[in-house]
């Protein structure tokens, strides 16, 4: 049987050989290794960094500002990239999309565009287009993607009602969209570590209660209640303090889940060997939270951060969807996908849904990374 | 109600043979790797005996119970062996052969061979009463009513020991103490009166007086109604009082066997000599260290060639046991070992027969 | 089992008050007097006496406590909600309908995500890491992430532009203002599968990862392998034991399922215009019709409490270990 195999030379370390390599890797590390072998999470993490990306840098990745429009290209629907042109010669690389004519029905009078293959306006990375200032920094002028000749009409995804182009305004809406997630699960993480650890780690009375203050919330629709309290924000409010007064309220409802992994947590760590050990060696209270508790749910908080992202997003998007969330001039996805809330303005532009793309992608990414997450969180369970 | 196939092996030793393992390999085939948890295993029981498996805990010993069973989980696979069974109508049944899913094994789970497990509160649904779990198996393996069936699950648990057995029938597995639920384990697992009974460590999770109880109750139920037991443990202290065959299991093998008295009074192998050193004894007057064997059960992965116990063994020679994988010495008829202290070819050697 | 279920309903009292106060709260968040708002909007002159009596009726120059007082008295004692001053009628004249509509969409949705996500679950479960069960997982995660109202939007979009179809409302346009009948009710069920497959789409994905993950867990339990070597046929095994235990959670499920389906159903509604409680709160809202919207959340959210009990309740009876703690 295996005998078979070279025989090792024979000398004393062939019986000390089991034991002669020890590797110590730290918690991240081992959590790293195994979520490393995740190959979706892995993916969605790099998608998830990409938006949050799109989000910091959207003014040089856009190809216009949010509010550029152009009243002679309303309801432009989404132009090709064409790579190459035909010449004499033969193709040549050129990337290039179509022109467009606007025909107008003798009937109806209805504009419609045709594509007018004659007009080619060439696109390129890095090109030269509107000023902008970049974080209120530096002033640039360059753009990732656009129209190669500044002022050529190139709109990749189309335009709005108003000639805005859906593009660039769905990569302006990242930015709030996926930052009231953050802000939002930020302010619920907090409420959530607070209360829910108060309540793990306490138990008794104070964590009777805030269970049934959590049972309670969580009982509640959700939805109706958003509306009825973000209705209350005055319509004359500026538009910072509306996203913080949205953020607030998702993060009022939103933190019961946190809170409850957070307490799920405190009462099994509590009755670990390290932690009473800890405790019997006389170690301060707040020391035995801080230095052996909270560093080893860390992990797991995390997970659980990611996860709630999502269903931030997903909220303040019906909200501002309904017109009762952020308002415009505010841009986020919701705003945006405002434009598309009824038939008749999908069937003439269906490319304005393109808003609700985002918004799949980047919950899909977030869910897939904090999937991934969770299974790492606990590097030893396989 | 017979199986339609049956595989006659001429092999099949004598007739009071009911169970034959010969040469089982069950691998787990793992994302990591080929995990070998049984590498050749062979074990005899003889009808009405008590056969134990001892070892340390990895060594292979609940896979073999399993591997019987053909209820090794996946990615679990016997890749190769012979596990002869002989049927109560006479016929000798390789279970390695059969479907584990298909009906011949079925109706030999539970009717022929039953098995009770290590952790009795894991074991019993904690959603069905007890009474559906024993009627269950009754009405699976005898042809009888609902009402006999309860009839039999309450004289099951009479028998058993359990107090009011009538209202227990009723009562779902959360109500029970630890003791109880493995009684009401030994319940179901004879109610269609096997002929073999695998108890896999059942009182490892149960405190040393309660243990003592179910000992003597399996002990008991085998007198009367001459099944056997194959039964699994750590605990020599068990085997020396309930096993009349004992098979010792190293990394997936099994590295000596024999009857009681040659084990514990004349161990061939290192690492029985290694276990039967280890146990703390009561007379012993010199404060001497607690004997233990060196180093630990080496990763499934990382088989040693050779002798898998090689590394940790006091009579290590090296170049020998290090290249050759010992075969059975037979060291007298019932005893033998794999070591290569002995002479694969010494079949009989009076001096060295044991008192038996 | 008696005890357990008292006990649960007294549980429900605090729900019940904290509800009724953040309700109150709705009702009175946007600034300034109702009846100023009312006032300015109306197009005559409005009767001094009449405001005098409205005045009186809500108590609106006493303190906050009696007001809120007053509004919940009148509902407990009376079943009056107050009125709507955009439809200028009583508020439970307007909501009852809705509302009996908003279940009827939930209960079948409800029903759907279960009869859907179960045997799917199973399946994903059983067969894991293969093919089938991969496409499962991914199309689930797909379904949570799209929101309601975009599935409803795309759906329409889909209908309209390949179908020429108008899809949306619960009712053709002959039974919407008609009183209830046979036909107005098969009217409404041919109506029902659109809302449901979209209000059920995130809860089903839901479902299938819930039932998934808790049958791998039960699956691998020594009980399964205990009734395996009782000789149990492996799919009697699976439906007996794992599948069952499996499901227990997923009763409890029901328990955050219920109320987001209602949650969910109030965007859904707008969006397809459907005669329930959603759109009315929207409007109410818009108009600052407070007593209409107040009424309706404190309604809705009665409801999936009661939904929750229903479920709990449930759960001890499939469950009897809960009943113990």
């Amino acid at each position: 049987m295996t005998g078979a195999t070279t025989p090792p030379p024979v000398d004393d370390r062939a019986e000390a050989a089991p034991e002669t390599r020890i590797v110590v890797a730290n918690q991240w590390q081992l959590i790293w290794w195994k979520f490393r072998k995740h190959r979706l999470a892995m993916f969605a993490g790099l998608v998830t960094l990409l938006l949050y990306a799109v989000a910091l840098f959207a003014e040089f990745i856009a190809p216009y500002s949010a509010g550029t429009y152009s009243a002679t290209h309303t309801f432009l629907p989404p132009q090709n990239i064409q790579l190459f042109q035909q010449t004499e010669t033969g193709w040549r690389f050129y990337p290039h999309v179509y022109g467009h004519k606007v025909q107008v029905d003798p009937e109806s009078f209805k504009r419609t565009y045709v594509v007018d293959e004659e007009i080619a306006y060439p696109v390129g990375l890095f090109v030269r287009g509107e000023e902008y200032e970049l974080w209120g920094l530096f002033t640039l002028d360059l753009h990732l993607i656009g129209a190669a000749q500044y002022g050529d009409p190139v709109h990749l995804i189309g335009t709005d009602r108003l000639g805005r182009d859906v593009l660039s305004r769905t990569i302006y809406g990242t930015r709030v969209s996926m930052s009231v997630g953050l802000v939002g699960v930020g302010l619920s993480l907090g409420l959530g570590v607070i209360l829910g650890g108060i309540s793990g780690y306490y138990g008794g009375l104070i964590d009777n209660l805030i269970q049934r203050a959590i049972e309670i919330l969580r009982s509640l629709p959700t939805i109706p209640l958003w509306m009825g309290l973000s209705a209350a924000i005055p319509l004359t409010w500026p538009p910072v303090r509306v996203y913080f007064a949205i953020t607030v309220l998702l993060s009022l409802i939103g933190w019961t889940a946190l809170a409850r992994e957070v307490r799920g947590r405190f009462l099994s760590l509590k009755t670990e060997d390290f932690v009473i050990a800890a405790r019997l060696d006389g170690v301060r209270e707040l020391q035995i939270i801080l230095r052996h508790m909270v560093p080893s749910m860390t992990s797991h908080i995390i997970a659980s951060v990611t996860l709630a992202i999502p269903g931030m997003i997903l909220a303040e998007t019906a909200l501002s969807f309904l017109g009762i969330g952020l308002r415009p001039p505010v841009v986020s996805w919701g705003v945006l996908l405002q434009e598309a809330q009824n038939v008749r303005s999908i069937a003439t532009a269906p490319w304005l849904l393109f808003p609700g793309l985002a918004v799949v992608v980047s919950v899909l990414a977030m869910n897939f990374l904090g999937d991934g997450l969770r299974d790492a969180a606990d590097p030893y369970q396989t | 109600m017979q199986p339609t196939h049956t595989r006659l092996n001429a092999a099949a030793a004598t007739d009071d043979v009911l169970l034959e393992v010969k040469e089982v390999k069950t691998h787990f085939f793992t994302d990591e790797g080929v995990v070998k948890a049984v590498e050749g295993v062979n074990l005899s029981l003889k009808r009405g005996q008590t056969l134990c498996v001892v070892g340390e805990s990895g060594c292979g010993k609940s896979v073999t119970a399993r591997s019987i069973l053909r209820i090794v989980p996946p990615p679990g696979e016997i890749v190769s062996g012979e596990i002869l069974f002989r049927q109560r109508d006479g016929r000798t049944v390789d279970l390695a052969q059969l479907n584990p899913k298909g009906r011949e094994i079925r109706e030999i789970r539970g009717g022929e061979i039953s098995m009770i497990f290590q952790e009795p509160m894991s074991a019993l649904s904690p959603v069905h009463t007890i009474g559906s779990q024993i009627m269950e198996a009754i009405l699976l393996h005898l042809t009888v009513t609902k009402q006999e069936a309860r009839k039999r699950a309450v004289s099951m648990l009479d028998l058993v020991g359990i107090p009011r057995p009538s209202e227990t029938l009723d009562a779902y597995s959360f109500e029970l103490s630890g003791g109880m639920r493995q009684r009401a384990m030994i319940a179901i697992a004879l109610a269609c009166e096997p002929q073999l009974l695998i108890a896999d460590e059942p009182t490892t999770a149960l405190d040393v007086t309660t243990q003592a109880n179910i000992l003597d109750l399996i002990a008991d139920l085998q007198q009367e109604s001459g099944m056997s037991v194959l039964f699994i443990t750590h605990d020599l202290g068990v085997v020396a009082e309930i096993a009349d065959e004992v098979v010792v299991m190293y990394l997936g093998r099994d590295v000596e066997s024999g009857a009681v008295d040659a084990i514990f009074h004349d161990p061939k192998h290192p690492y029985t000599r290694a276990l039967l050193q280890s146990i703390p004894r009561y007379d012993s007057r010199d404060n001497k260290r607690l004997y233990s064997i060196k180093g630990t059960v080496p990763h499934p992965f990382d088989r040693p060639t050779g002798c898998p116990f090689h590394p940790r063994c006091d009579d290590f020679i090296a170049g020998q046991c290090n290249l050759i994988d010992p075969q059975r010495a037979l060291i007298s008829r019932d005893h033998s070992a794999r070591c290569l202290l002995y002479p694969t070819a010494a079949i009989h050697n009076p001096d060295e027969e044991p008192a038996t | 089992m008696i005890w357990y279920i008292a006990r649960r309903i007294i549980y429900l009292i605090p729900t019940l008050l904290i509800i009724s106060v953040i309700a109150f709260a709705v009702i009175q968040l946007p600034p300034g007097d109702f009846l100023a708002s009312l006032i300015s909007k109306a197009e005559e002159t409005v009767d001094q006496a009449q405001v005098d009596a409205l005045r009186e009726r809500y108590g609106l120059d006493e303190p906050i406590y009696v007001q809120y007082w007053k509004w919940i008295s009148g509902i407990i004692t009376r079943g009056d909600f107050g009125d709507s001053f955009e439809w200028n009628r009583p508020v439970s004249d307007l909501i009852w309908e809705r509302l009996g509509l908003t279940m009827v969409i939930s209960l079948f949705t409800l029903a759907f995500v279960w009869i859907v996500s179960i045997p799917i679950g199973i399946y994903s479960a059983v067969k894991k890491y293969t093919i089938g069960d991969y496409l499962v997982t991914i199309i689930g995660f797909i379904g949570l992430a799209i929101p309601n109202f975009l599935l409803a939007l795309v759906l329409m979009y889909i209908a309209f532009r390949y179908f020429g179809q108008s899809v949306g409302g619960l009712f053709s346009p002959e039974y919407i203002e008609a009183d209830w009948s046979l036909e107005r009710v098969l009217d409404l069920l041919s109506h029902l599968w659109l809302p449901v497959i979209i209000l059920g789409t995130a809860g089903t994905a839901a479902l299938i990862r819930v039932m998934r993950a808790n049958l791998l867990d039960e699956l691998s339990k020594l009980y399964v392998d205990a009734a395996r070597a009782r000789g149990l046929s492996e799919l009697k095994l699976l439906f007996k034991y794992p599948v069952r235990v499996a499901l227990n959670p997923l009763v409890s499920a029901m328990a955050w399922i219920f109320p987001a389906l209602v949650s969910g159903s109030a965007i859904t509604s707008i969006v397809l215009n459907l005669q329930t409680t959603g759109p009315l709160l929207y409007r109410s809202l818009q108009a600052q019709d407070m007593y209409l919207a107040g009424s309706l959340i404190l309604l809705v959210s009665v409801l999936t409490i009661i939904g929750t009990l229903v479920s709990d309740i449930l759960l001890a009876w499939i469950d009897p270990r809960i009943q113990l703690q």
